[in-house]
């Protein structure tokens, strides 16, 4: 599904993102990808949905070449990918049913489409009830919820999720994993970068470690070890 | 494509009321440039219309000495027919010359006693040549230097005419460079603010446009709203110039025949006729030029 082949990065002037990163994720399968701040994780999670080009190696998604992927093809990339962050990214002037539809709407989906995928979604990630809120009036955990049914409207084949918990709770942020998990099991590929250790451990599977932008550990139902 | 070009629709319209103020200088800046456009072309028609009603009456007078036989004259008159730079030849006999000039100081005695005590017609016969264009005077001037007739001809009249056509183009030409430059300053300072208006749209959307960007918008999908925004406002900027300029050309239309008499200045007719063409092709290079902009300014803070 993932395959990194020597990939490094570096920013200008001599700055390593990651060097040398050679892995391989199968469909279906939940990778955490874990380390220290700065030791390339969001970095290897842009490279991912082509936020970033790789300035060696090779990366491959389902077998598309994205190396150097053009600019007019990311698009169609990222339909294929879900992506959620820390910082929820969601838009604070739209309900949560507005938030999730805009990412259908801005794809040019057609309206009885998106009625019929985003009540479906919404009951995935359980805001069914609360889909005329705001952002505002939910908790942190719901937001990122909502963040996470946005990423899904495109039934992605893998889900990036960069610090998903980072802002949340104990509480919030074991219920983000468990939908996590609850969205892998129906055979989405999860790539969780994050630095939760508890999180992680609760998790019990796949476990990339890194370190000054090098894979030091890939461990099967790993445990955060740093 | 029909729902993403509604959608795109959509977007530019909140663009420009979230956006509500700067769209509203944006478009008076470009209405602005349009007016002064428009100006210079209201003093074209009506330099085209003085120049052409001047030149119209251009004619060389052509005036035979008082010994100069009807033949001389009738040749005279064949010989600058046959010309392809003349438009008409009319005869003035001299006793026509006679009865025009008594017809025109038969009020000024003193004249009149002169013209007694001459006690015969002092005029010869006279020609009143006309041309196609001004340039073709020069010519026909040339032409009665003709050895057959030079000797006869007292006189050849028409420099003044020239004169006045000559300081005509000098003071319009004056006052179009002037209009020139003030609309290209007016072109330059609504580039600027064309390019500003779009920074500000990126910057206002800049969360929506980051999210547009991850869930997998097209980046034609993320840019054109901003373009058919523009387009809009020229739009607006044209139709309001179209609303100013129709109802002062018709205000100043009678100003104008103090100058133009019985004939019209005819401003009305040429923007009626020409109407179309005149603020299609105004929309079109407005578009062109608030398109260059907003690609620009894209270009510089739109990151796709």
């Amino acid at each position: 599904m993932i395959r990194f082949k020597n990939v490094t990065k570096l920013y200008p002037p001599n700055v390593v993102g990651v060097q040398g990163v050679s892995l391989h994720v199968k469909p279906g399968e939940f990778v955490s990808i874990v380390g220290k701040s700065g030791t390339g994780k969001s970095t290897l999670a842009k490279l991912l949905f082509a936020e970033e080009r790789p300035t060696r190696g090779v990366i491959e998604i389902g077998g598309w070449d994205i190396t150097n992927i053009n600019d007019s093809d990311v698009p169609l990339l990222r339909r294929q990918i879900g992506v959620v962050f820390q910082d929820f990214k969601l838009l604070q002037k739209k309900t949560v049913y507005e938030n999730v539809a805009f990412a259908l709407q801005v794809a040019g989906e057609r309206p009885h489409r998106i009625r019929e995928v985003v009540p479906k979604v919404l009951e995935i990630v359980n805001l069914d009830n609360k889909l005329d809120r705001y952002p505002r009036q939910l908790s942190g955990g719901e937001q990122q919820r909502v963040a996470i049914g946005r990423a899904l409207v495109h039934s992605p084949k893998i889900l990036i999720a960069d610090e998903p918990t980072g802002n949340l709770d104990t509480l919030n942020s074991r219920e983000i994993m468990d939908l996590l998990s609850k969205i892998n099991e129906f055979g989405t590929t999860i790539v969780l970068v994050t630095h939760d250790r508890d999180m992680v451990n609760r998790l019990r599977r796949r476990v990339i470690t890194l370190e000054d932008g090098k894979i030091v550990s890939d461990v099967e139902e790993g445990r955060y070890k740093l | 494509m029909f729902v993403s070009s509604y959608r795109v629709t959509q977007f530019a319209f909140q663009n420009f009321w979230r956006n509500f103020w700067l769209s509203l200088i944006t478009v008076s800046m470009l209405l602005l440039t349009l007016v002064t456009i428009n100006i210079l072309l209201v003093l074209n028609v009506i330099t085209d219309r003085a120049i052409a009603l001047v030149e119209d009456r251009i004619e060389v007078s052509v005036y035979f000495y008082d010994y100069t036989e009807d033949t001389t004259v009738s040749a005279a008159v064949a010989y600058l027919r046959g010309l392809s730079e003349v438009r008409d030849v009319a005869t003035v006999s001299a006793t026509e010359a006679y009865d025009q000039f008594v017809a025109r100081h038969q009020n000024d005695e003193q004249i009149m006693a002169s013209l007694e005590e001459l006690g015969q017609n002092p005029f010869g016969p006279s020609l009143i040549v006309k041309a196609h264009t001004p340039e073709d005077f020069t010519q026909i001037i040339d032409a009665l230097d003709n050895p057959q007739f030079r000797d006869f001809i007292r006189e050849k009249d028409f420099s003044d005419y020239q004169n006045i056509v000559e300081r005509i183009r000098s003071t319009t030409d004056r006052i179009r460079a002037f209009g020139i430059a003030l609309a290209v300053v007016f072109l330059l300072i609504a580039i600027l603010i064309v390019f500003n208006t779009v920074r500000i749209g990126i910057f206002i959307h800049r969360e929506e446009i980051g999210i547009m960007r991850l869930v997998g918008a097209s980046n034609w999908f993320i840019k054109a709203p901003f373009l058919l925004e523009m387009i809009l406002l020229s739009l607006m900027a044209v139709g309001l110039t179209a609303l100013i300029v129709f109802p002062t050309v018709a205000v100043i239309e009678p100003q104008l025949s103090v100058y133009f008499g019985a004939e019209s200045a005819g401003l009305v007719d040429y923007f009626v006729q020409n109407g179309l063409l005149i603020f299609g092709g105004q929309f079109l290079a407005l578009v062109l030029v608030t398109l260059f902009s907003t690609g620009l300014a894209m270009r510089k803070y739109l990151k796709v």
